[in-house]
């Protein structure tokens, strides 16, 4: 006798975590529609008005600044999460390695309020670093780092480190041990085994991680309005000013939209880069 | 002979460039937490670093805050703390008990099905968080009734739902259909051999996705924002209006309470699901 999930129960099974998602697709489908309004206030006729006001000097540079800040935060949080997955993976003690686990997830799960302060008690003019750096004599003003694209810029890092360092740490456990024996019996120094042997592995994965991030980085909002101030206007800063004082629903909804197309072209991308790579790691 | 990704001797530039990285991304996960944890302890009525003097004060001022209820002021931060503990604890009950049917489903049913089903329920975690807020709350205003706390909860299922999902699906994957069917064989009825030996066997990926949920939607900043009226707030929100002009030590310290409870329940999760599954 065996058990045989029928489509009736299956589909009973599912209905509840249907109608769980289902505001969220609503809530896709609504912006959708409201970016296509004639109306600013309310749905009301079709018009692609609301994506043509779009196109000022202004809302560019925000999409310019997104891409650039999101890039670069990218770049850095995978120069960083490679090492620390490393690290991760070839820590012995479980008590060290439940540290290290809590202390790269807090970030992504902690009040972001929380993590805004501590950035202002390090970087604000009276903070740690200025108070440290004038106490040794290095400078004489304060530094300004804070409500500008560096303060940003640290807060994604930060923010969006885990999720980059995570995915890795799955694909280095699923690296193959023969692989790196026989490149260093053959011996390759370790920086010939990493960049020969063990970047080309990991790459699927590498892209995978990038991806994540990216489109994380790129839709931010929290940290860019606690740390960057009205100075640093990303797209999802500039799309709450469009409602807050403006009341442009519309233009909110089309700027919206273009965020989403944005991040899905780069996940979209990835996944082809991903695919192409661990193509040519199997060949 | 082992050959670690991290050689534990020699390795010169290459071990140096690796463990410098790691230390200076560690740095950048810690240092905020760490300093916002030290100057909750200063004695100071600025946030100047370092601190002249040590001190509880500021403890003191926010189980002040709590307990000298001010009954004027209209969003106070015993209300909104409640707020948030009832939407984590609604949003964790139904989360959990939408993802654990539908896991089983996934796990027991058509291969391909489930790839495009957790394809759906992953969505919300690469939707932008503000064009979510904007939309959710397009969708509140435009309804005629007042549905109270319920404008926060049902947005914060979703976001919850993929973390939960995963914790299930990943607690399914070691249950074998042999061990259900042994129970049927016995004389259960299918559903019972599900409730008796399935789910007990999940316990640990369903008390994680339990905590996710929790800490997710207690933390929840983004779209709360979009979301909260004078009536329903949230503790987030409260923080953000009570600084949005200047820093505040008491803040500190209240911070200082939510990050040990998150620690707490982090810890926990990474317990209950320790080597099995990955956090994502």
């Amino acid at each position: 006798m065996s058990i045989r999930l029928s489509r009736s129960r299956a589909l009973a099974f599912s209905l509840p975590a249907f109608i769980a998602i289902l505001p969220f697709l609503g809530a896709c489908f609504f912006i959708f529609r409201f970016s296509l309004s004639g109306e600013r206030g309310e749905i009301d006729g079709w018009s692609i008005q609301p994506y043509l006001d779009l196109m000022t000097p202004f809302f560019g540079r925000s999409v310019w600044l997104t891409l650039k800040l999101a890039f670069i935060a990218t770049v850095i949080a995978m120069l960083l999460a490679v090492p620390l997955a490393f690290l991760l993976t070839s820590l012995r003690s479980p008590l060290a390695r439940r540290c290290l686990t809590v202390t790269i997830l807090l970030p992504l799960i902690l009040n972001l309020l929380v993590q805004a302060y501590g950035w202002i008690l390090l970087l604000g003019p009276s903070g740690v670093l200025n108070s440290t750096l004038r106490g040794l004599g290095i400078i004489e003003r304060p530094i300004f780092l804070l409500f500008n694209e560096t303060g940003v810029l640290l807060g994604l890092i930060q923010t969006s480190l885990p999720l980059a360092v995570f995915p890795i740490v799955s694909s280095v456990r699923g690296l193959s041990q023969e692989h790196l024996e026989a490149a260093s019996s053959l011996g390759a120094s370790q920086w010939r085994t990493f960049f020969d042997v063990t970047v080309p592995l990991l790459r699927p994965g590498l892209f995978g991680a990038a991806s994540i991030v990216f489109a994380f980085n790129a839709s931010a909002f929290a940290v860019p309005l606690l740390l960057g101030g009205r100075r640093v206007q990303m797209m999802g800063v500039a799309i709450r000013d469009m409602i807050s004082p403006m009341f442009n629903w519309s233009g909110a909804a089309a700027a919206g939209m273009i965020l989403i197309f944005l991040t899905l072209i780069v996940l979209v991308f990835s996944s082809w880069l991903v695919r192409v790579t661990s193509e040519n790691v199997r060949h | 002979m082992r050959v670690g990704l991290l050689p534990t001797e020699g390795g010169g530039t290459y071990r140096f460039a690796v463990i410098a990285l790691a230390i200076v991304g560690i740095l950048i996960s810690s240092l905020p937490v760490i300093v916002v944890t030290i100057m909750s302890f200063s004695a100071a009525d600025n946030t100047g670093f370092p601190p002249e003097a040590l001190s509880l004060r500021w403890y003191w001022d926010v189980i002040a805050l709590f307990t000298n209820e001010d009954a004027s002021s209209a969003q106070s931060v015993v209300d909104s703390t409640l707020t948030s503990l009832l939407v984590a604890v609604i949003v964790m009950a139904i989360s959990t008990f939408v993802c654990i049917p539908l896991a089983y489903a996934l796990a027991r049913g058509d291969r391909r099905i489930r790839a495009g089903m957790e394809l759906l329920f992953t969505l919300p975690l690469v939707f932008p968080l503000v064009i979510l807020g904007i939309s959710f709350l397009l969708i509140a205003e435009s309804l005629r009734v007042d549905i109270g706390i319920w404008r926060i909860i049902i947005p914060h299922v979703a976001l919850v739902l993929p973390f939960v999902l995963r914790n299930c699906l990943g607690a399914m994957s070691g249950i074998s259909v042999e061990i259900e069917e042994a129970a049927v064989s016995l004389g259960a009825s299918p559903l019972r051999a599900i409730w008796d030996v399935v789910i007990p066997l999940m316990k640990a990926g369903i008390l994680a996705g339990l905590i996710f949920a929790l800490i997710i939607s207690f933390n929840e900043f983004t779209i709360t924002f979009f979301m909260y009226t004078i009536d329903v707030s949230t503790l987030p929100i409260w923080m953000y209006s009570r600084t949005v002009s200047s820093l505040d030590p008491s803040t500190l310290a209240l911070s200082v309470f939510i990050i040990i409870a998150d620690v707490v329940l982090i810890v926990l999760v990474d317990k209950l699901i320790a080597g099995r599954a990955s956090l994502f």
